[in-house]
């Protein structure tokens, strides 16, 4: 099959993003066994993942595959039985606001206000109140969200409390975003529109994420680097980078199909995880 | 608005069924139910003149003196004995065997010992209705802690907040919604247990008042007690549903409702 322009099909650090950055953060040999009442339950074979500084990489596998499981660990939520988690080549320790999260459940606190869940922290970084003001009203402008400021999350929908969600995690500034799964509970229309403002963001500001998500199309649109993850244990099986700079990058999602080289993207990494889940 | 209409409707309806049944046609003799007017005449008197040592608003008085302290102390103990019950394990193992064990005697058997202790004073009734609404708010604050989705603690800890910011900020105000519902059981559990523990022990109070009404024979004292029990009791539940709407304006339920 010969390779479709704009669309680099090799594993490993020849993406066009950042191609001699080192690695922002680093998973190295993870893996995790659960023990449940029948046992110990293999989740995580041994994966290597890096992702460099300004990358995007999205992370698509079948359901039960474990990418939560590796966006839980890379959080530091939760211990590897195996192997480590490096940030800028050191320990990357507890969970904090270095490596913030999107849910796929918002997560908002319900007693506070859009304002408040924003700046929550902000506020447990102790910055003081003119600082926190400032990148509260510019993240705010930044997600659309300024008439919403006092609002309390059980009156917003659900495509603006991902919303907030978004800012809340992005306003502490983080070295890395991960993004569990974080449009799989929206429908389908609200999907599209955060899909491509997530997208459109990174010309806004310049952002390093890990993206968890069970959808081709998502994966392949958003990613720079795709990594397709096995059937449980899940294990990585392949990476495939694709253009930053493809013509379809920034525009709508419906519009990327008109694509060539993004429907052979989605076609090729679609029978990636195709056999994962027919597979015995 | 209709709501409160029905509502009125209703009680109407009764007092006029009441009003027939006891003044209109007789059918039922004043020594088991008195009507409405003889019952207003009483608490006027009552009201006027003291009756066993006070008026009618001095043993209200009494009565809501001893429930405010021992609910109140329920209040600031139960509350975060029952977050630290959901929070800490240890507290939990060690602690929670006890408070069960506890709470199943019943408010009045601890009177005689209440008695015995503090004799025949304001400090035994505030005793028993401590122990009536201690429960309540242990169990429903324990209840709301233990409920929080373990997620918003992870978004709290992924934000750089600790243990300690997170119960503040995330855990309690989660919680408080079922700890309020605690309040209000603890509040009437209470107060019912004060009216009970004033039949058996005490010299003031709408229980006491109730008593007296029956050593005197006279049913309309009974009727006005047991009515100025359920107002007043009824009264404070209200003043406690307007107070949660305004410390809780998040919580969804009373926010349709407003």
């Amino acid at each position: 099959m010969a390779k479709p322009r704009g669309v680099v099909t090799t594993a490993g650090p020849t993406a066009p993003a950042a191609v001699n950055a080192p690695p922002k953060m680093e998973l190295r040999g993870i893996a995790k066994t659960f023990s449940t009442r029948n046992g110990p339950v293999e989740a995580l074979g041994r994966c290597d993942l890096a992702v460099r500084k300004g990358e995007f990489v999205t992370v698509v596998g079948p359901s039960g595959c474990g990418k939560s499981t590796l966006m839980t660990i890379a959080a530091g939520l939760d211990d590897p039985s195996e192997g480590e988690v490096l940030v800028d080549g050191a320990p990357a320790g507890r969970a904090g606001p270095r490596r913030s999260v999107v849910f796929q459940k918002f997560a908002l606190f319900p007693s506070e206000t859009v304002a408040q869940n924003i700046e929550f922290g902000l506020t447990v970084a102790g910055l003081p109140r003119p600082e926190r003001e400032a990148r509260l009203v510019e993240q705010l402008a930044i997600m659309n969200l300024e008439q919403f400021r006092n609002a309390y999350p059980h009156e917003l929908s659900g495509g603006m409390q991902q919303r907030v969600a978004i800012a809340r995690a992005l306003v502490v500034r983080p070295e890395i975003l991960l993004m569990d799964e974080p449009f799989g509970a929206l429908d389908a229309q609200t999907r599209s529109v955060l899909q491509e403002e997530v997208s459109r963001l990174r010309r806004v500001m310049d952002y390093t994420v890990l993206f968890i998500t069970h959808s081709v199309e998502e994966a392949v649109y958003l990613g720079d680097r795709v990594v397709v993850m096995s059937r449980r244990p899940g294990r990585i099986k392949k990476e495939i980078a694709v253009a930053r700079d493809a013509a379809w990058r920034g525009g709508e999602i419906e519009a990327a199909s008109d694509h060539a080289d993004f429907n052979d993207a989605r076609r090729e990494v679609w029978e990636l995880v195709r056999e994962e889940i027919v597979r015995q | 608005m209709p709501a409160l209409a029905w509502g009125a409707g209703t009680l109407a309806a009764l007092l006029a069924v009441w009003l027939v049944a006891t003044s209109v046609t007789g059918l039922v003799p004043a020594r088991v139910l008195p009507s409405p007017v003889a019952i207003v005449q009483r608490a006027v008197a009552l009201v006027a003149a003291p009756f066993s040592g006070a008026t009618l608003e001095g043993h209200a008085l009494a009565s809501l003196t001893r429930w405010a302290i021992g609910v109140a102390c329920a209040i600031v103990v139960g509350i975060p004995f029952g977050i630290l019950l959901a929070w800490l394990p240890p507290v939990r193992v060690a602690v929670g065997p006890v408070f069960e064990l506890l709470r199943f005697i019943p408010p009045f058997a601890w009177v005689p010992i209440a008695v015995l202790w503090f004799g025949a004073s304001t400090t035994t009734q505030a005793l028993v209705v401590f122990i009536a609404a201690f429960p309540a708010c242990v169990i429903n604050a324990q209840l709301g802690v233990s409920q929080v989705d373990p997620i918003l603690q992870r978004a709290a800890q992924v934000l750089g907040a600790g243990s300690l910011t997170t119960l503040r900020r995330v855990v309690v105000p989660v919680a408080a919604p079922s700890a309020f519902t605690g309040v209000r059981i603890a509040v009437s559990n209470g107060w019912m247990a004060l009216v009970g523990a004033e039949l058996i022990v005490g010299k003031q109070g709408l229980g006491f008042l109730i008593s007296q009404g029956q050593n005197n024979d006279s049913v309309a004292t009974i009727f006005v007690g047991i009515i100025a029990i359920g107002v007043l009791g009824a009264a404070i539940d209200v003043m406690l549903q307007r107070l949660q709407a305004r410390l809780l304006p998040w919580t969804p339920a009373l926010a349709q409702a407003r």
